[in-house]
């Protein structure tokens, strides 16, 4: 019974943190900002993919749709709940019965709103002005479905976990930015890596970002792209096992730090910087 | 999911009952033995200065915080155990908090009325706090007064058998607090049990049915108002000029002592003062021993 009604205001709590997000403009811009840029990224540049005559494009699309999946888990959500956690929003919800739960089944459903709306964004914005392509069959489709949902699963628990235990929002972004931008570079999402040192090349392949885009792209470009893959295969494999590496070390961290957030969070803490921060 | 009963629990009439209460942060002893009870209806103010350990007190009411040790019944559970269920008659009504600043506040309200089993009308609710007007307003554009009252419509929006508030009324300017006040004695004839924390001695004596005077983690006097300015006037001081000094001594007989005086200086006593000391005087001095121990 309370599961139900848990499950019904954590849903009634996602509607509306949608319609917040869809009625403040600064949220909307920022929402648009990345798909955007990775579809210009793709429309500016003619080359092709080398060893091949497919357009680069390709590769803006899927770097463009694993930096709407990473910036979406590892900066936005860590940043909105540290802001949430300092100006007392998950004080608040830890008063009303199941509001912990409620507050996690919200977040869940914006999270994956937004990160629907950047990916259609950049597939059809590529597909439509840049001549990137889609996925060509119920096969790539089904690559799609299970490598987005394990990159979310991969990334969003490690980005809560971080909102979690990092001060406040402002550190929140500077924590996070840098590593992100750092990771993302060397992952082939904003230029193909095979030119990078074997050493980075390696290292990209212990994160999920490297594995999601690279997914993407098996799922948009035929074989004969795969010159310029580092493995020269589209290695679904070692995909699959690092994110869901990754997913299993976030499921397994992301609670027990969430669980001591909420504990922590008390009436008087949030007084104590309330006076120790300037209003 | 059932209450569990614990030792603390008395009976049916009690809504709170804590023994021996004690918390430590670090090496610090913030609350050492602390004993209250609080009736079903009545409002229950934890009085004294800031540092005292009211908040940490009414955290561990609320389930917030663990205390280190002693024996705590809200409800007739133990709130470091007790679940959603009992969290659901609960209103908590924290110092003043920034939350939710993106929503409007009819939405708000609406958004919390569905976490509970029977929740008060939100338009009813708008109307009492008089936040119609505001109702499509974001928290973020209310004044200082009007998201107070958001919190306050908050905190009862469950209809809640027990209302925490922890120093309700700080910074309100007088017309807000005597508002706040007629508030809390509504809410009181509704038959709504409250524990509030404040550090104003007249802000207890006006809402509290009864009041604990916490010092240093202590409780040092619990009584009705009119308990404790009895107890307050038992000790009298005695003020006398002898040899030119001028001497005073607490007594809890002054008449007695007066009477001696005057056998002893074998007539009329010069300069003779006899002070019953207001409540507030004995306030005061608790909390300068508070201090000075
Ligand atoms: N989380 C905490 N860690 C360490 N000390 C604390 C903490 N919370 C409160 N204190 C200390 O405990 C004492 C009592 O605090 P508090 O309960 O907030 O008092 P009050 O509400 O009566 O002003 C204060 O000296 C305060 O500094
Ligand atoms: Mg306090």
């Amino acid at each position: 019974m309370t599961i139900r009604r848990a499950l019904a205001c954590g849903l009634g709590r996602g509607r509306l943190e949608i319609t917040h997000l869809l009625r403040t403009p600064r949220e909307v811009i920022s929402q648009l900002s990345t798909p955007i840029a990775f579809v210009v990224l793709a429309m500016v540049n003619d080359d092709a993919i080398p060893g091949s005559a497919l357009p680069m494009a390709n590769v803006f699309i899927a770097g463009g749709v694993a930096a709407v999946v990473v910036q979406t888990c590892l900066i936005a959500l860590p940043q909105v709940l540290a802001t949430e956690r300092e100006e007392g929003t998950l004080l608040r919800q830890r008063t009303a019965p199941e509001g912990m739960t409620a507050y996690l089944i919200g977040k869940t459903c914006l999270l994956l709103t937004q990160v629907l709306i950047g990916i259609a964004l950049v597939l059809a914005g590529g597909a439509v002005f840049a001549g990137s392509g889609l996925p060509a069959g119920l096969g790539d489709w089904l690559t799609l479905l299970w490598v987005l949902p394990l990159g979310l699963l991969a990334m969003a628990p490690i980005g809560a976990a971080l909102g979690a235990v990092l001060p406040n929002a402002r550190e929140a972004l500077a924590w996070s930015m840098m590593p992100v931008l750092g990771v993302m570079a060397i992952s082939g999402i904003f230029f193909s890596i095979t030119s990078l040192p074997e050493a980075v090349q390696t290292i990209s392949q212990l994160f999920p970002p490297k594995w999601i885009a690279q997914g993407v792209r098996s799922a948009l470009l035929p074989d004969s792209a795969l010159a310029a893959e580092t493995g020269h295969s589209w290695q679904h494999l070692q995909a699959l096992g690092v994110t869901a590496a990754w997913a299993v070390a976030g499921f397994t961290l992301a609670p027990r730090v969430l669980r001591r957030m909420a504990r922590r969070e008390s009436g008087s803490r949030l007084a104590e910087r309330r006076t120790a921060a300037p209003a | 999911m059932l209450p569990t009963p614990t030792k603390a629990a008395e009976d049916s009439a009690t809504a709170v009952a804590v023994s021996d209460l004690r918390m430590r942060y670090g090496d610090r002893d913030v609350l050492c033995g602390v004993d209250l009870t609080v009736r079903r209806g009545e409002v229950f103010a934890l009085l004294g200065p800031n540092g005292a350990g009211k908040s940490t007190t009414i955290e561990i009411l609320e389930g917030f915080r663990r205390r280190s040790g002693g024996e705590v019944s809200v409800l007739g559970a133990d709130p470091d155990t007790a679940g959603p269920a009992w969290r659901g008659e609960l209103g908590i009504i924290l110092q003043s908090w920034r939350d939710h600043p993106r929503w409007r506040v009819r939405e708000l309200l609406e958004h919390f009325a569905t976490y509970y089993e029977h929740p008060r009308d939100v338009d009813e609710l708008l109307e009492r706090l008089g936040l119609q007007e505001q109702a499509a307003q974001e928290c973020q554009k209310l004044s200082g007064g009007q998201r107070r009252r958001v919190d306050v419509a908050l905190g009862i929006v469950g209809n809640p058998r027990l209302l925490f508030l922890d120093e309700p009324t700080t910074g309100f300017d007088p017309v807000a607090r005597r508002e706040f006040h007629e508030l809390v004695e509504q809410l009181r004839d509704e038959g709504m049990t409250m524990v509030l924390t404040t550090h104003d001695l007249h802000e207890a004596e006006r809402l509290a049915d009864r009041i604990a005077v916490l010092i240093a983690g202590r409780v040092a006097a619990c009584g009705t108002a009119a308990e404790l300015a009895v107890s307050a006037r038992a000790q009298a001081e005695v003020v006398w000029t002898d040899d030119g000094q001028t001497r005073r001594q607490i007594t809890p007989d002054p008449s007695q002592l007066v009477w001696e005086l005057q056998q002893r200086l074998g007539g009329p006593i010069p300069g003779l003062e006899v002070h019953r000391p207001t409540l507030e005087d004995i306030y005061i001095r608790m909390i300068r021993e508070g201090e000075t121990q």
